[in-house]
């Protein structure tokens, strides 16, 4: 199954922003969420169902996100996730803020 | 910074909405990752796994999903709150599973607690509290005995003190009031209560001078005799009522809750001070005297002005006084003075309920750390299942500190029983003794002390438990695995707690040795089948010796005639009934001198049946008769004491005797066996050498006057309820206007004379009781713990031809080991402690070799019960099943 990137290794706080910004295309529910993060990294994140759920029970609780029941691919009930307004502002902030320090990480790594 | 207050808001919305939907929140992240699962399931199922692989493959890939929903959850609820209470569910059920333990735990605590509570609220009250007057570290007592010469000399010398005189008090008839009754006042001077600095609630003080003869006809009463007697009615100012025959005007009431010099007084009068009497002025009753320090004077200016006042006021005394006359007088606090005698006492007694609170936490910290070993597999297992170790640690303290509370509880129950019985062991008049109960400021301590105690005797254990190898636990199930540090503390707290008990015992056990001695001390006299009754005529009744003499020769006639009476007497005072009827006399051949002045006899006044109702045998001499009249020469007997005293080696028939102040001296005729009349233990105070018996016809006291107030003893045929009815009945005809006591078996008064003592040995018997319990419940604990982890190694040795007497031995010498060096380590306490038992012990030392002996033997006995019966168990140990079992 390849190595798999625990939570501790991704730099704190990143994978609400990671889970923020896989909801900008619309509404996804957990495991679609987890699946798209995986694709989209080329297998590198693959985001542990111990990690992603109490990530999103943290957005939830910050009204960065609304949750709201529906039916799944297989026609059970999930629970699907939408960015909110606040959470769209959010997320710009904390990208500006990771790039940033992406930014300051790479002129360092980049000194001559 | 809007969007972040928002956004707090919203949280604190959400968890409180949230709060209330925890079922439904629980189910709804489940379902959700359920569906998570069964996604990932079908994703396996389209990879090509069968169902049952794709099912299994997907829980694996869900990983400890539980932690997860262990996180969420926090999140959404007040998670400290709600961990508690989930602590305390868990530990209300585990007691709910254990009750014998619970029990145990909760009631020894509720002992030891309740034992401090009521320790706590007397010391408090006592010891630590202001007393209730006004600025009281500004008052002091001056130490020594004055007569009343002296007050108005220190009024005028001092100029570091406000000086005021009051007496301990007396009885008095108050009268012309319904029926007579019988009340306890003290005489104060007149500026006692401003130098208290507390005014009377109605009415008013004594004016300055109101202690001068002829304008003392007052009186101030207490709040309790106020409302008692007279209903509360303020209109009662200014009235009259008849004291001791003297009519008086109330003039004030005192606040409720006020008491000076006990809390037995109920009513005040002006003492008068009189220098045309002479007796009284300077002799009579000795006033003890009380000061406020002048502002700006401290209490050592005050003592230093003392002892120079003392000294010339000697050379005031109109006759020698002896050389160390109130040589060592000086100024104290007057709370040092109040509670002086009580406070040995009192801290003997907490450091006892102190000792087995001790005990008490050394038992459950015991019995905790046994279950916590016990409770391995269950503590391995909820690691293995995600609980950290703080959380292990909380847990098991969350469940030490509740038994506490719970403990506490019921302490303050148990404390409420163990007040009054302490309040009956301490002077019923100490000033605060009243006030002292189970208030909420007690309450709130004991709540701290629950919660440390509990913290205390939880700590130790919950860190052991939690120190768990998880795989070893489970893998074996077994409840073997130990570590010894632990094992050890166990057994230093269990030799720690048997010292304790043998201390408490031993102290027990010297006081029930003293009670002994006393009962088998002969008190000199018989007192089975004798009926007393005080009657308390005024004494203005006696200022013609013959009514006095008849109504009293009329009594005993009478009470001699009734049916099942053998004989009939009176005495001015019975042994041990609390009066003291002392008197200075001149004796022949003992000249007063500065070095040796008139020595005080116990001057019994009785009618010639006493001594033999009492069987108090004749030595030498003859007995008094009826013919020893009031004009007859004046005859005495005394008692072998002051034979010895006065004329050692010779005989002391035909000697000469006077009251001092008395013309005419009286003859000595008979020498009488020694009685037991102040104390059961003393025999009499110490500053009186011996007794004297006056025929009551003849008898005078300090003032010349035979005494008015009198006991009547009968000497019955037969026990009988009636008798006491007909006997009352008998006295309180002779006069209305008398006041009549309770009619009381001579028995009675003897064992109330020594009933503080008696409950100060069952407060200590119920100590001692209690910790031999907990220590047998440790012992017995430790051991069944011990026999309980080797079972294992115990079936071994068997199966491998080890004989049960073998490992009997084995268990024993394990408890045993405990127990002797707890005994040992006690022995060596109690020698070093209960010297400080020694002043409320009779007729042994503080070091008794026959109770230590005892104490130690049945100590070990217990020890040895409370070890043999885990060890009989373990030699019924059945080395198959016990190898089998793991």
């Amino acid at each position: 199954m390849g190595k798999k990137p625990s939570p501790a290794e991704l730099f704190p706080g990143t994978l609400d922003m990671l889970v923020l910004r896989t909801l900008v295309s619309g509404r996804m529910h957990g495991y679609g969420i987890a699946l798209r993060l995986q694709q989209i990294s080329d297998d590198v994140l693959q985001v542990g169902e111990s990690s992603l759920y109490p990530a999103l029970q943290r957005l939830l609780l910050n009204g960065w996100v609304n949750a709201e029941w529906g039916a799944s691919e297989n026609n059970r009930r999930a629970r699907y996730y939408t960015l909110t307004a606040s959470g769209r502002k959010q997320l710009a902030a904390e990208r500006e803020g990771f790039n940033r320090m992406i930014g300051a990480i790479q002129k360092v790594l980049d000194m001559a | 910074m809007s969007l972040q207050i928002q956004t707090c808001m919203a949280r604190v919305w959400q968890r409180l909405a949230l709060r209330w939907q925890r079922e439904r929140f629980d189910r709804e992240l489940a379902e959700e990752i359920e569906s998570h699962r069964l996604l990932k399931e079908a994703a396996n199922g389209r990879a090509g796994l069968d169902p049952d692989e794709a099912r299994d493959l997907s829980r694996r890939q869900m990983g400890n999903i539980t932690i997860a929903q262990e996180e969420c959850r926090e999140m959404w609820s007040f998670v400290q709150l709600e961990r508690l209470l989930q602590d305390l569910r868990f530990a209300v059920r585990m007691f709910a599973r254990n009750p014998g333990f619970t029990a145990i735990a909760v009631l020894s605590l509720s002992i030891g607690i309740g034992g401090n509570a009521a320790m706590f609220s007397l010391v408090d009250k006592l010891l630590v509290q202001p007393l209730p007057y006004l600025e009281p570290d500004r008052l002091v007592r001056l130490t020594g005995i004055y007569p009343r010469a002296a007050v108005p000399f220190f009024q005028q010398q001092s100029r570091t003190m406000d000086v005021a005189a009051v007496s301990m008090g007396s009885d008095y008839n108050l009268t012309g009031r319904g029926e007579a009754i019988r009340i306890f006042g003290s005489a104060i001077s007149a500026n006692l209560f401003p130098v208290l600095g507390t005014p009377a609630a109605r009415g008013r003080s004594f004016k300055p001078g109101e202690d001068q003869p002829g304008r003392d006809s007052v009186v101030i009463l207490s709040d309790a005799l106020w409302k008692a007697k007279f209903g509360g009615d303020s209109a009662i100012i200014g009235h009259v009522i008849t004291l001791n025959g003297m009519d008086r005007e109330i003039v004030g009431i005192m606040p409720a809750g006020f008491s000076y010099p006990s809390s037995k007084v109920e009513a005040w009068v002006p003492l008068r001070l009189d220098p045309s009497n002479f007796l009284e002025y300077w002799g009579g009753e000795f006033v003890p005297l009380v000061s406020r320090v002048r502002p700006g004077a401290t209490i050592e200016q005050a003592a230093g002005e003392v002892r120079r006042e003392v000294a010339q006021f000697k050379q005031t005394f109109p006759y020698p006084m002896a050389r160390d006359w109130n040589a060592d007088s000086t100024a104290i606090p007057l709370q040092q003075d109040l509670v002086g005698d009580i406070r040995g006492k009192l801290m003997i007694l907490l450091a006892s309920v102190g000792v087995v609170l001790l005990i008490a936490c050394a038992n459950i910290a015991s019995l905790l750390l046994s279950r916590a070993t016990t409770r391995r597999k269950e503590i391995a297992l909820r690691v293995a299942l995600g609980a950290g170790r703080f959380r292990i640690v909380r847990q098991l303290l969350t469940e030490s500190v509740l038994l506490a509370l719970a403990g506490g509880g019921l302490g303050c129950l148990v404390g409420m029983g163990a007040l009054s019985v302490f309040k009956s062991v301490l002077p019923v008049s100490t000033p605060g003794l009243a006030q002292a109960a189970i208030d909420w400021q007690v309450v709130g301590t004991v709540a701290v002390v629950a919660l440390f105690t509990g913290l205390a005797f939880g700590l130790a254990p919950a860190l052991c438990a939690s120190q768990i190898d998880i795989s070893g636990s489970i893998k074996t199930g077994s409840q073997r695995a130990t570590t010894s540090g632990w094992t050890r503390l166990r057994s230093g707290l269990i030799g720690a707690e048997v010292a304790l008990t043998l201390v408490l015992v031993v102290s027990a056990g010297l006081l029930i040795r003293s009670l002994y001695s006393l009962n088998e001390a002969h008190p000199g006299f018989q007192p089975e089948r004798v009926l007393t009754v005080r009657i308390s005529p005024n004494q203005s009744l006696c200022k013609e010796r013959g009514a006095c003499i008849a109504l009293y020769q009329r009594l005993v006639d009478r009470a001699r005639g009734l049916a099942g009476v053998a004989d009939a007497a009176v005495a001015n005072a019975v042994p041990l009934d609390g009066y003291r009827p002392t008197v200075p006399v001149d004796v022949e051949g003992h000249p007063k001198t500065v070095d040796n002045p008139a020595p005080l006899l116990w001057a019994s006044a009785i009618s010639p049946g006493y001594l033999d109702m009492l069987r108090i045998p004749l030595l030498t001499g003859r007995k008094l008769t009826e013919a020893d009249s009031e004009l007859s020469a004046g005859v005495l007997l005394i008692s072998a004491a002051t034979a010895r005293h006065f004329w050692p080696g010779e005989s002391a028939i035909g000697k000469h005797i006077r009251i001092t102040g008395e013309e005419k001296w009286r003859t000595v005729v008979g020498v009488v066996g020694d009685v037991r009349q102040y104390s059961l233990s003393q025999g009499l105070p110490s500053f009186v050498p011996g007794a004297m018996y006056m025929p009551y016809a003849q008898s005078a006291r300090e003032d010349g006057q035979v005494s008015a107030a009198m006991t009547l003893l009968v000497k019955s045929r037969v026990d009988s309820a009636r008798m006491t009815h007909e006997i009352r009945r008998l006295a309180e005809e002779q006069n209305p206007d008398v006041p009549v006591g309770q009619v009381q078996p001579l028995e009675e008064v003897v064992t109330g004379s020594i009933s503080n003592f008696r409950s100060t040995i069952w407060v200590f018997l119920s100590f001692a009781g209690a910790a031999i319990l907990l220590a047998a419940i440790g012992i017995y604990g430790l051991v069944s713990y011990w026999v309980t982890q080797r079972t294992f190694e115990i079936g071994m040795r068997v199966a491998l031809g080890a004989r049960r007497q073998r490992i009997i031995g084995m268990i024993l010498g394990q408890g045993l080991r405990v127990a002797l060096f707890g005994i040992a380590v006690g022995v060596v306490a109690a020698v070093a402690v209960t010297r400080f038992l020694a002043s409320l012990l009779y007729g042994i030392v503080a070091t008794d070799p026959l109770t230590f002996a005892a104490v130690t033997a049945l100590v070990f006995g217990v020890a040895l019960t409370a070890t043999a019966i885990p060890a009989l168990r373990a030699a019924r140990i059945d080395p198959v099943t016990s190898l089998r079992m793991d």
